[in-house]
């Protein structure tokens, strides 16, 4: 599966939040998505889920699906860390609401066992509304375990998460890349990112700065994200 | 059929959220049966006046708690961004009108149920018998209400002061809906006008069966703009 995005372009009034955003992923890209606050990071992924009309551009999925086409379109998921869960549903309950939403058969050992890769299996009967924040992105982290999008889309994962919380998330997206899923993550944790990605993309005002593969060592990068620093300090990759 | 499953699915979910909150059904109970109080001390109602005044001042309590339910219909879906949860799902989003629709209708059926015979001992009106046909006019009455209701809410889900707002884009286009149900009742309620009462009820129907359909086709484009 191919995610071609060309000239991608949104304006909220007068006030362009991306222009002319080109890139292409493949199946297996795992992308660290940067830049500073209001560089349009949030604004391209709820573009690319849909969420928000494009003002121009295309948005075109190539190939097959690597899920069985129950859908008309390729299923793309957006893992917002503590949101996108109803507060008064128990996890169980909120787990098994969207597994049907998107058609699955509601297997509650299939809902156990997601819990249980993510520690919550002892808090399944609790409401949400009652997790703390990590815990509830562990509940998102087992909802998109449970319905295996082609395209996943993370805005800031690693605010809330711990150590263990962390873990989870990475060898969550490495096991989807490496079953052909696309991975595209917007933070600012840029090491940890760095570590995790196979590319690295950084937006400045809306417009794409910085697009390549990663490498060892990488001066490119080192350059393109060193104006993103606080005064004073340096970056190595 | 996958429009039905869909539908019942997030009706389940809507009304597991409504037993466990329980804010809009008790918030809607109340307040009609506040407004009754309030035309119970305000107005006489001569028996020769009460075919004509009754069922405007019934509706009159309909849509303002019908209002106040509507303003809450999309709660559930602002708080965590749950609507944009649902939005990136392949549910059909004419399930989505559906379920809210019915979900409303539900709510103010339940309201209505208690409120007219409380309408009946509060005025001291004769003809029970009515209560009946009355109440499935109602009925109808509210399903034109719920389904413009629920498209119009969701039309000003994203504006600032939507509690403002819905009632002024909602209530003259509810228009044709609440003289049909009004006429109708008016007719079962004097025997003379009981004729007129079928081609209100015809409209009535008819103005359903438009905004249903028109609902369910238009809904996607309501929702994601």
């Amino acid at each position: 599966m191919r995610l071609v995005v060309e000239r991608l372009s949104k304006a909220y009034n007068f006030l362009w939040a991306l222009r002319d955003f080109n890139v292409e992923l493949e199946s297996g890209d795992l992308v660290a998505l940067l830049g500073p606050n209001g560089a349009g990071k949030t604004t391209l992924l709820k573009l690319l889920v849909g969420l928000i009309t494009r003002t121009s551009g295309s948005i075109r999925f190539d190939g097959p699906s690597r899920i069985a086409p129950l859908f008309s379109r390729p299923r793309t998921g957006l893992l917002m860390p503590a949101d996108h869960l109803y507060d008064n549903l128990t996890v169980r309950e909120n787990l098994s609401f969207f597994l049907s939403l998107y058609g699955y058969r509601c297997d509650l050992q299939m809902i156990d066992d997601a819990l249980e890769e993510v520690a919550l299996l002892d808090r399944g009967t609790e409401f949400v509304g009652n997790l703390s924040s990590g815990m509830r992105c562990r509940v998102s982290l087992a909802k998109w375990k449970l319905l295996q999008p082609d395209l996943l889309l993370l805005d800031e994962p690693y605010g809330v998460l711990d150590g263990s919380g962390i873990d989870l998330l990475e060898r969550f997206l490495r096991n989807l890349v490496e079953n052909g899923g696309i991975v595209i993550m917007a933070s600012h944790h840029v090491s940890r990112a760095l570590k995790l990605c196979r590319r690295a993309l950084i937006l400045k005002q809306g417009r794409l700065i910085f697009n390549e593969v990663k490498r060892q060592p990488w001066p490119s990068f080192d350059r393109a994200f060193g104006e993103f620093l606080p005064q004073g300090e340096e970056w190595s990759s | 059929m996958e429009l039905l499953k869909q539908t019942s699915l997030l009706l389940w979910k809507d009304l597991l959220l409504e037993v466990r909150r329980r804010d809009s059904l008790l918030t809607m109970f109340f307040f009609g049966t506040l407004l009754l109080f309030v035309f119970h001390f305000s107005f006489d109602l001569p028996p020769d006046k009460v075919a004509e005044m009754a069922p405007a001042l019934l509706w009159l309590a309909f849509l303002f708690t019908g209002t106040l339910g509507l303003t809450q219909l999309f709660q559930v879906e602002r708080e965590n961004h749950t609507l944009e949860a649902l939005l990136l799902s392949p549910l059909d989003r004419g399930a989505l009108f559906l379920a809210k629709s019915c979900f409303n209708l539900l709510l103010m059926s339940l309201v209505e149920l208690v409120v007219m015979p409380l309408f009946w001992i509060l005025f001291n009106l004769q003809g029970w018998n009515l209560l009946p046909q009355l109440f499935l006019v109602t009925l109808l009455g509210t399903v034109g209400f719920c389904v413009l209701g629920t498209m119009m809410s969701a039309i000003t889900l994203r504006a600032r002061a939507r509690e403002l707002l819905l009632p002024l884009v909602l209530f003259p286009l509810m228009i044709p809906v609440i003289l049909a149900t009004i006429r109708c009742m008016e007719g079962i309620m004097s025997a003379e006008e009981v004729g007129a009462a079928g081609s209100w009820l015809r409209l009535l129907l008819g103005f359903d069966v438009i905004f249903l359909t028109v609902g369910i086709l238009i809904f996607d484009q309501v929702i994601e703009s």
